[in-house]
């Protein structure tokens, strides 16, 4: 197991496939771990990248500051381990709290990055979003990781993913529950406290972006990644139909997919943003849909509204 | 070696070898934070954060009485000379940068209430077919349960607007609290064939 000195911390990171190709780092959600993008690993090495994934500090095999973690050295040590991966072009992809992180990357690093990914992301935090973090918070105070668990579940993930795993809902929770730490978590957490909004610098992130947004994401609904879209000059917006916040977990081929295509895209020179808003297929390899034209892609009912 | 305790017995116990070695230990650590508590508690309290003293004090006393009840025990020659280390271990170490004795003596008793609470993890170590009535298996749950809510006294001290003159000494006395009793937690299973240091894979 490789590690990464960042100070006196350790980052634990895997690196895998042809040190001569494009590569993509995936960021962590809160309460993941690296191991869950094995899929994604899998996959994309299939499809001809190299592919990076890490433990976040205070995640995982990584070294757990026991006070206070800054999302400022989180960015660094993303940035050391980019630093490992030689000069071939770089595509940058985190989910939820990994994809603030890799927003952050971006606007301090842009120039190394061929292509972001943000996936249920946001770049500020929304009187709901503030209020559900504060709320979490507790939850993981009073109740502990296993709590915490309990709430994200139901919220991120859809009927048809939890229903075959009611009855083994604990072994589900399990390795998450074991990798992680009450106080590292809460450090996570609390890294939010002087957060301050990145939608003024968002203008600044030049390169190709696909913002990834689940349909039914409650946590960060499309609003925030509306945020993202029409601030990222270079950008589109996909809806996963039939997503919930935690699609990576849920629509992981689907998804590994849409980052591959993406890629090849830029690599290609096909990519145009355009600040399009496109509906992803049900099905790995199936086409994109544009948004119809002339309807609300804010709205969950068919109202006309005006583009942006 | 396995990072769980086993292998379980029939009913999906913990060995009573692996449960004497573990208990002893936490017994060491949440009594030396007992006894601690106990002498900085006053007879009359005078100020409102001294009633979360009372609080830490009490649940430190019922985490050791539970563990007294709750354990298989075994004669363990080694917890002779193990006991004497760990107890040395909890004594008060001098922390350079604060010089008023009486906040220095605040920081060394929360940084190890702290490092007991967040970095001793009980009921991380039960594998998942351990007995869920069994009340070993039972008190390290709560054990554990406890010290998350514990713990939120601790860190509002640490973070808090007392010691933000000393963040740099405060932060590195913690890691090396944390790092100390990690040390005498993994060595303590590890001789009784318990490897703490990664559960990420297991």
């Amino acid at each position: 197991m490789p590690f990464l000195s960042h100070g006196s911390y350790r980052i634990r990171y895997e690196l895998d496939g042809p040190a001569k190709a494009p590569a993509y780092v995936l960021v962590n959600g809160l309460t993941q771990y690296s191991e869950l993008w094995t899929p994604y690993r899998d996959a994309l090495i299939a499809r001809g990248f190299r592919v990076a994934t890490f433990d976040l500090l205070g995640q995982g095999a990584s070294d757990k500051p026991a006070l206070f973690i800054n999302q400022d050295d989180q960015v660094l040590a993303l940035h050391r381990l980019i630093g490992e991966l030689g000069d071939e072009p770089i595509f940058l992809s985190g989910i939820s709290f990994g994809g603030l992180i890799a927003l952050r990357y971006a606007i301090e690093h842009g120039k190394r990055l061929s292509g972001l990914v943000p996936m249920s992301c946001f770049a500020e935090l929304s009187p709901q979003l503030l209020l559900i973090g504060n709320a979490l918070r507790t939850g993981l105070i009073l109740g502990g990781t296993g709590y915490l668990q309990d709430l994200l579940l139901p919220m991120n993930l859809s009927d048809e993913w939890l229903k075959p795993l009611l009855n083994k809902l604990d072994s589900v929770k399990r390795q998450g529950w074991l990798v992680n730490d009450v106080y590292a978590l809460q450090n996570l957490m609390e890294s939010f406290l002087d957060f301050q909004p990145l939608t003024p610098q968002l203008s600044s992130i030049a390169v190709p972006t696909m913002i990834l947004n689940g349909e039914f994401d409650f946590l960060t609904p499309r609003a925030l990644h509306e945020t993202l879209r029409v601030e990222i000059p270079d950008s589109a917006l996909v809806i996963i139909p039939r997503a919930y916040h935690a699609f990576t977990l849920e629509k992981g081929a689907l998804t590994a997919d849409l980052l591959a295509r993406f890629a090849d895209d830029v690599l290609a020179g096909r990519w145009r943003g355009n600040k399009a808003v496109w509906i992803a297929p049900e099905d790995p390899g199936d086409e994109l849909t544009p948004f119809p034209a002339g309807y609300d892609h804010l709205r969950a009912i068919p109202v006309q509204g005006t583009s942006t | 070696m396995s990072g769980f305790f086993g292998p379980l017995d029939p009913e999906g116990r913990v060995p009573p070898h692996q449960q004497t070695r573990a208990a002893a230990f936490l017994i060491s650590a949440h009594g030396a934070l007992a006894r601690q508590f106990a002498f900085t508690l006053p007879l009359k309290l005078q100020s409102a954060w001294q009633s979360e003293l009372n609080a830490q004090f009490y649940r430190e006393t019922e985490i050791v009485s539970l563990l007294m009840r709750a354990t298989t025990w075994v004669p363990d020659l080694a917890l002779c000379y193990m006991a004497t280390s760990w107890e040395t271990a909890w004594f008060p170490t001098p922390i350079k940068g604060i010089s008023d004795s009486l906040l220095a003596q605040a920081v060394h008793l929360t940084t190890l209430a702290h490092a007991v609470h967040a970095g001793i993890r009980p009921a991380a170590l039960l594998p998942i077919e351990a007995n869920a009535n069994d009340p070993f298996a039972v008190a390290l749950r709560r054990i554990e349960f406890e010290s998350g809510r514990l713990l939120q006294a601790q860190i509002m001290f640490l973070k808090g607007p007392d010691l933000v003159p000393f963040r740099d000494v405060v932060g590195a006395a913690l890691e090396r609290r944390h790092t100390e009793l990690r040390k005498l937690w993994s060595d303590a299973l590890e001789s009784v064939g318990i490897a703490v240091a990664n559960n990420a894979g297991a």
